[in-house]
């Protein structure tokens, strides 16, 4: 398994962010394939940090697992990668689409997909040098405790019973004897009220 | 220059429904779409989804206090938690305390719900008549309990103590109390 280091930061990365100019995903895709033979090394690391986080968002969804949201980031970018590089991606306008395409077709095939997996990561591994923000760790969590304490009791109820498995509105309802729609609204207003109070606090 | 904002964000209780499967499968594979091609969105689903987590994390280290179900308490166990239950009828006491590996600390009010349309609890401090009350808690009327959990940090940090609840149906004409509970906490020993 390859190890993802996030890149040196930019020495001075308030000029970078006014002046350069933030390239769209079809611009990135048209770099990676116009390398060839060679490799755009950044176009590919602007790719793999923009879109590292949606497969993981996407994996988490839909696996419910870290390790293996953590395998299909990988999975999915270093066969985007392979594509680009091939010229094999059709649309570069959808760059998007393609690779949600890739990520449910590797959902998909996630079994069969093991010794295909171990090939790329050969292929890859030692020219890329990628950044992924893949961490759900940045809430400060005592502050998230103080604020889950000043909420209204039936929204800290409802946010609790819903996230401490990611339960949707019926089943939370039926347990606390609460309609469906019910759950949403108190859980929509527990979300607002609870980013409000980190952000408050964060400030 | 940075990135245009997007132009037709999706609301947060749908990125929320999204998340948590309640939508049918075309209009979740339409956020899909959308969130993949979109900065704007796919940040907003991941703060989302941190907030959820920092929540699951705090849940399971009983560091916060809620009102719960049975079957919520059964599956912590489940998964692995440790947790110390409690149960009370109206009127009774317990001797309570935590132990240094328990994750979280939890009651069972038992109580007649039939007929009550809102539920407070009061908690309070016999000592020092010290009250907080938590209003409007959220219940099922036809079970026959409610489950406190109590905030862990607390617990570990009280020492010998008596504290009590009360459970109070609020209505017209003023509130009818439904059960009292007193728990007598003293420190673990082993």
């Amino acid at each position: 398994m390859i190890v993802l280091s996030p890149r040196a930061p930019a020495p001075y990365p308030w000029f970078v962010h006014e002046l350069a100019p933030v390239p769209d995903d079809s611009e990135l895709a048209r770099r990676i394939c116009a390398a060839t033979p060679g490799h755009d090394v950044d176009a590919e690391a602007e790719l793999c940090r923009r879109f590292a986080p949606r497969i993981r968002l996407y994996g988490l969804r839909h696996l419910r697992s870290d390790a293996a949201a953590a395998d299909l980031v990988q999975d999915v970018l270093l066969m985007t990668l392979e594509k680009l590089r091939a010229g094999a991606v059709r649309e570069v306008d959808k760059l998007a689409s393609f690779i949600l395409g890739t990520c449910r077709q590797t959902v998909i095939d996630a079994r069969r997909s093991g010794g295909r997996r171990g090939r790329i990561l050969e292929t890859f591994a030692p020219t890329l040098d990628f950044a992924i923000e893949d961490s759900d760790t940045g809430l400060d969590t005592a502050r998230l405790e103080t604020c889950l304490e000043h909420l209204p009791e039936r929204e800290r109820s409802v946010l609790v019973m819903t996230f401490y498995d990611d339960r949707p509105a019926d089943e939370v309802g039926s347990a606390l004897g609460l309609s469906p729609g019910n759950v949403r609204v108190i859980r929509h207003r527990g979300i607002e009220r609870l980013r409000r109070c980190v952000d408050e606090q964060t400030s | 220059m940075s990135r245009p904002l997007c132009s037709s964000p999706i609301p947060e209780a749908e990125l929320a429904a999204y998340w948590l499967g309640e939508l049918e499968d075309s209009d979740a594979e339409d956020i899909e779409q959308h969130v993949f091609g979109c900065s704007h969105c796919s940040n907003l689903l991941k703060l989302l989804v941190r907030l959820g987590v920092g929540i699951r994390q705090v849940a399971s280290e009983g560091t916060v206090h809620a009102v719960l179900t049975p079957a919520f308490v059964r599956q912590m166990k489940d998964n692995g938690l440790r947790v110390r239950e409690y149960r009370l009828q109206p009127g009774t006491s317990v001797a309570c305390t935590i132990a240094p590996d328990d994750d979280l600390v939890v009651s069972h009010l038992h109580a007649e719900f039939a007929g009550v349309n809102r539920l407070d609890l009061i908690f309070e401090d016999p000592d020092s008549g010290a009250q907080q009350r938590m209003q409007d808690l959220a219940f099922d009327r036809t079970a026959d309990e409610i489950v406190l959990a109590s905030n862990t940090r607390y617990l570990r940090e009280l020492g010998t103590a008596t504290r009590r609840v009360r459970l109070l149906a609020v209505q017209a004409g003023g509130d009818r109390e439904i059960g009292t509970y007193t728990f007598n906490h003293s420190r673990y020993q082993a």
